[in-house]
């Protein structure tokens, strides 16, 4: 039996326009579990699809056992032993949790459906994860992370050789992903190997064997964790090149109040109040699901809530149309589904937020329009030979770049921005909280909602931690803060 | 506090349950009861529920009942199929034009399904290989087929029907007016066994469940290995089927072949689908509602036309589906806020 | 390695063509191309006669048309523009026809002076617009259903108010004046209504916030609501614009009939809908023009006289609207594809 249970050489995968994978190559051993990191866009995910079967490779050579390994779809690649558990919620609500997790592995008697040990079999293996699930029950009606443990349990159940693990906590919470350790730990005692991908760096140092680094859709290292020194040493390696800067206090100056919110609730949030003051960086981190996004698109007038939000001490109407009239613009979380017309041009995407200020009763000023594109894509530095391109051809961080100066051109004084760098390269994430900085500097408010902690500590001047829809705590950025106290009250620890 | 809030929502989501489970059965007892009522001058012998006048009833309904219960697979996978009016229209000329020219019944059975089976498959075709919308591919072929089979009628007149020549045979009235079973004809009973034979499709079967999964959450089922395409192509080509096996039974019922007879099929099946509380979007769905839907329907058509003119069909049939539509809708709105 | 730099912004700054403009030219041609063919292989078909023909006979297409491209292009579908031209119809005839002349039920009307029996269909028209607008913007009910219930609906109270017939007797003599002023040849003052409509039409989609709001539902629902657009209020107002255009057609038509028949406009939705199809609307909303959308029309007018012209049977209209607009989806998904590479 061969040491490397998969062996990737020189791996090539081009989408039009770009090379997701250059050259790839690195093995892994058998019986561990091998961690993959990067930053968005270093190319694992297009690595997993190759290896699931999902999208086929350029060029390039992988061997499974040593014999050469090409899947044609998912089911092929767990035929042939690679199962996946991957990122979005791949269940289907209208069904059962039983049904669900013999969908596609089903036991037929001319094309009828048959109980057979493997149903049970599977069922055993989710009732050792997660007790609690009744498998009669349809799983619309479960919580997030009941059906990321779905998911879970259909991937371990499958018994392949290779298990790819596609960030499988970010919906879970600390005792679930303790659970969910525990069992990787087993699998790996049974023999299994375990591709484990997450952004969260603890958990790779807690739970890997070996580490491999992706870095712009090139391999950057792979070596045993106990060679790693320290976190610094693997984000080093992913970022390649320091873009972090550190965060540097403010003066302090006169606290005049611009946004406060008066307990305000939904099904999400419970029982919000805050306060925001004019000229801040305000920090909103927590895991997914700890209701950022709810919160931000309250304050926005998005979704329903009860209590009060006000600006300059006046009642928001409920609107997002309001809210903008009242000077507040969001950058929401999802680009291509809420922020951006991809089918349009930049030049009216820009316009979109504010079809007021280049019209005059109704009529569109073209003039007005193309000078503000331009004056925008300079400021911004969108990369775009055209303001006439449609937006759907630009790169993630120009893309976003266009959301920002759609807000900015709305003319707003408060910004809310709900994970603005997500999906973008290092490059464009510099670029983007530069472009924070120097809007604070001209005297707009920030709202900056994160799940990664490292960019609100490097901009905000004040944090407020969520979990579970509510606010836990709230902290002055300085030199006295400390990230591991951070992460124990976000995961549902006790504020200090 | 908020385990006591949570009891409330899971009460409230039970009653939600129910009223869904019932409400189709409710509103065909409601609309029959209302009917028996009336002393309508086109019921025979007086009463709308007198056993003849059911049994007549029955048999004049059974395209209707057959198209809407497939119709409801097509609801699951969140598709549409906007062409089995068409397809009904067709194949009712076709199985007229066949017997006339001395086919046997069998035979013209078969060419007739095949028929419908090939048509199904363009549907599918379009939809799923060519990833057409499924309005806009079925609207395409609803007018093609349509146009197809004023076609076939000759120019001049204006349905299949007896020439000097050829004379349509005794047997051609016999599967859907002969009564062989309680008033019931051949076709009703082919109904119902299509209803039961839908049914264990549906919850019995891969194929069954590979619909919901396809409607449900369409990229969870091809990760776990399931060819949409090929399922959801089934479906279409099952409905085709059954559109021509429901032109058999029209073109029996009527003896001639008129080329219009399908019109509007399709806006009925929509509404029995909807009375039967499908959801659009896809997912969920019972055959044997829409099936009672369809019931409902009937019931309505031949109530209404017996107490008030012909001309009010139309207007009748869309408040009947805005109904069904604002119904719909205020159930499964509950159900996504629980 | 500068100087090509500079030549390429040079370009760039004239503007690429989008890809609207790419399939109106694409299509125009195609419409020129049909022309050609038709007018070499059927006898007496390159004529004055039949270009005045194309307009005479297809303006009604061009008004609903108008209506079903802004629809589209927010990402709509409206099956009822047919039925409401039925309603029109009968209903301009009822409200105007005398009130007591007790000869036959369908010879009497409610007796009202013409402009108030127009106004008042229009009234009704939009009252089946708003029915749209109520399920569709509101309770975001999928538009194919609901507008397939108006459209019966529409259809149905054309045909109560008409008995299932027709109304025509004891119309006032102005009942057949706006349908029937002569331009010139066959043109009638309706086919100069339809291109004053178009124009304006035009202008609203370019050149309006109104007609960018359109395009902004259409390219993506929920970032044009997070960008202050009031999405629902919008597609309400679209639904009642198609409504209300429908009804001009039904009383433009009823009048050049001098009557008001409770089955006229029957697939003259699938025909609005061809039309904007061909000229190059996508139902996923974000794409499509009325420039593309006339010369739709024209090439659907072309296909269909042509039809005509070749002695095939009126049944083949059918068939070959269907296959037009196959073939049509077909071609410009893949020139956009090829195009966009």
């Amino acid at each position: 039996m061969e040491a490397n249970v998969l062996e990737i050489k020189g791996l090539v995968k081009d989408y039009p326009g770009v090379r997701a994978v250059n050259e790839v190559s690195f093995e892994i051993k058998r019986n561990v579990v091998h961690c993959l990191v990067g930053e968005n866009g270093a190319g694992k995910s297009t690595l997993i699809k190759i290896l699931t079967g999902a999208c086929e490779r350029t060029c390039g050579e992988i061997l499974l056992n040593g014999a050469e390994y090409c899947a044609r779809n998912p089911k092929d690649a767990r035929e042939k032993g690679i199962s996946t558990l991957y990122q979005e919620l791949n269940v289907v609500d209208q069904l059962t949790v039983e049904e669900n997790l013999t969908l596609g592995l089903e036991d037929t008697f001319c094309g009828f459906l048959r109980k057979t040990d493997k149903v049970k079999k599977i069922i055993a293996v989710l009732k050792d994860l997660e007790p609690n699930i009744n498998p009669k029950e349809r799983v619309g009606r479960l919580s997030v992370a009941k059906k990321q443990i779905i998911e879970i349990a259909k991937a371990v159940a499958a018994e392949t050789e290779i298990i790819i693990m596609d960030e499988p906590t970010a919906a879970l919470s600390e005792s679930e992903i303790n659970r969910l350790f525990t069992i990787i730990k087993r699998l790996r005692e049974k023999g299994v190997t375990v591709i484990y991908i997450s952004h969260r760096l603890d958990e790779i140092f807690t739970l890997g064997d070996y580490v491999t680094v992706m870095r712009d859709g090139k391999h950057v290292a792979t070596k045993p964790i106990s060679e790693v020194q320290d976190r610094s040493e693997l984000v080093q390696l992913m970022i390649g090149r320091t873009v972090i800067e550190s965060y540097i206090p403010k003066e302090t100056q006169a606290e005049e109040p611009l946004l406060e919110l008066r307990n305000v609730c939904n099904h999400k949030l419970r029982d919000i109040s805050l306060t925001v003051n004019r000229g801040e960086i305000v920090g909103f981190y927590g895991l997914i699901g700890a209701g950022k996004t709810e919160l931000a698109r309250a304050i926005y007038g998005a979704d329903d809530y009860s209590g009060e939000i006000l600006l300059h001490g006046e009642k928001l109407g409920g609107t997002p149309e309001k809210a903008i009239r009242a000077g507040i613009a969001l950058v929401p979380e999802e680009r291509r589904t809420q922020g951006l017309f991809t089918l349009l041009t930049i030049k009216h995407n820009i316009s979109a937020m504010n079809l007021k200020k280049i019209s005059n009763l109704g009529l569109i000023n073209t003039t007005r329009e193309r000078n503000a594109a331009k004056s925008y894509i300079g400021q911004l530095n969108i990369k775009t030979d055209s303001m006439d391109k449609e937006t759907s051809k630009l790169s993630g961080g120009n893309q976003q770049k266009v959301v920002f100066s759609k807000c900015l051109f709305a003319n707003a004084d408060l910004l809310i921005l709900d994970e603005p760098t997500r999906g973008i390269d290092v490059g464009a994430k510099a670029e983007i909280y530069s472009i924070v900085r120097e809007l604070v500097a001209k005297g707009k408010t920030i709202m900056f909602f994160s799940s990664e902690l490292p960019e609100i500590l490097n901009s905000c001047d004040r944090i407020f931690l969520l979990y579970e829809g509510e606010i836990k705590a709230e902290l002055r950025n300085g030199n006295d803060i400390n990230s591991q106290d951070i992460i124990h009250i976000v995961t549902g620890g006790a504020a200090s | 506090m908020s385990s006591n809030c949570e009891s409330t929502i899971s009460r409230g989501y039970k009653a939600k349950r129910i009223i869904k489970e019932i409400y189709a059965y409710v509103i065909l007892v409601v609309v029959v009861a209302v009917l028996s009522m009336l002393k309508g001058e086109l019921f025979q012998r007086g009463n709308f529920l007198f056993p003849a006048n059911v049994a007549n009833l029955l048999r004049m309904s059974v395209p209707i009942l057959m198209i809407s219960s497939a119709f409801t697979l097509i609801f699951i996978t969140g598709n549409m199929d906007l062409s089995v009016g068409s397809i009904l229209s067709l194949t009712t000329v076709v199985n007229a034009i066949l017997v006339l020219n001395g086919f046997s019944f069998l035979v013209s059975l078969i060419i007739v399904v095949a028929l419908g089976v090939l048509l199904g498959t363009i549907n599918g075709f379009l939809v799923m290989k060519l990833r057409i919308t499924p309005v806009i591919a079925t609207l395409i072929t609803m007018n093609a087929y349509q146009g197809l089979a004023r076609y076939l009628v000759p120019p001049g007149i204006s349905s299949i029907t007896n020439t000097e020549t050829q004379k349509m045979p005794e047997w051609m009235g016999f599967f859907s007016k002969g009564q062989v079973f309680m008033g019931l004809s051949w076709a009703f009973i082919v109904a119902i066994v299509l209803l039961i034979a839908l049914v264990i499709l549906q919850k019995k079967t891969v194929f069954g469940k590979y619909l919901v999964a396809a409607g449900g959450n369409r990229t969870a089922a091809e990760l776990s290995g399931i060819n949409v395409v090929k399922v959801v192509w089934g479906v279409y080509i099952l409905l085709g089927a059954v559109s021509a096996l429901a032109g058999v039974a029209r073109a029996s019922y009527l003896l001639i072949g008129e080329p219009y007879t399908g019109v509007g099929a399709e806006t009925e099946a929509i509404i029995a689908c909807l009375l039967g509380g499908t959801v659009f979007s896809g997912g969920e769905g019972s055959v044997v509602k829409s099936f009672v839907g369809a019931l409902i329907i009937v019931c309505l058509t031949f109530g209404l036309k017996s107490v008030i003119p012909e001309y009010w069909q139309l207007l009748a049939k869309g408040a009947v589906l805005v109904f069904a539509v604002v119904l719909n809708h205020l159930l499964s709105k509950e159900r996504i806020a629980s | 390695m500068r100087k090509n730099e500079s030549n390429m912004k040079n370009r760039s700054l004239a503007g690429k063509l989008s890809n609207e403009s790419y399939l109106n030219r694409v299509m125009f041609l195609v419409l020129i191309t049909l022309f050609a063919i038709a007018s070499m292989t059927i006898k007496n078909y390159f004529s004055t006669a039949t270009a005045l023909n194309l307009v005479a006979n297809n303006w009604y297409i061009v008004i609903l048309g108008v209506g079903v491209t802004f629809l589209l292009v927010s990402g709509h579908l409206d099956m009822s523009v047919g039925g409401i031209v039925a309603m029109a119809g009968v209903l301009s005839a009822y409200f105007c026809q005398p009130a007591n002349e007790g000869f036959s039920e369908l010879g009497q009307g409610l007796g009202m002076p013409y402009g108030v029996a127009i106004l008042l269909t229009l009234l009704c028209c939009l009252v089946i617009g708003a029915l749209n607008a109520l399920f569709i913007a509101k309770m975001r009910v999928a538009s194919i259903i609901v507008t397939l219930g108006t459209m019966s609906i529409a259809r149905g109270i054309g045909q109560v108010a008409a008995l299932g017939a027709q109304r025509s007797a004891g119309l006032p003599d102005i009942f057949g004046v706006i349908g029937n002023v002569p331009l010139f040849g066959p043109i009638k003052i309706a086919a100069a209504i339809a291109a004053l409509l178009v124009i304006a039409a035009l202008f609203i989609e370019k050149k309006t916030s109104f007609g960018r709001r359109t395009y902004l539902i259409g390219a993506n629902r929920e970032a044009a609501r997070l960008s202050g657009v009031k999405v629902e209020r919008h597609i309400a107002l679209l639904y009642l614009l198609s409504s209300l255009l429908a009804g001009i057609t039904g009383i433009l038509l009823a009048s050049e009939m001098k009557a008001g028949i409770s089955t006229r406009g029957s697939g003259f939705e699938f025909s609005a809908l061809v039309v904007t199809l061909l000229g190059g609307a996508s139902i996923d909303g974000g794409v499509g023009s009325v420039l593309g959308m006339v010369i739709g029309a024209m090439i659907l007018g072309v296909v269909s006289s042509a039809a005509y012209g070749m002695l095939l049977r009126p049944e083949w209209q059918f068939i070959l609207k269907a296959i037009v607009t196959f073939l049509a989806i077909i071609a410009q998904r893949y020139l956009l594809d090829r195009r966009n590479k």
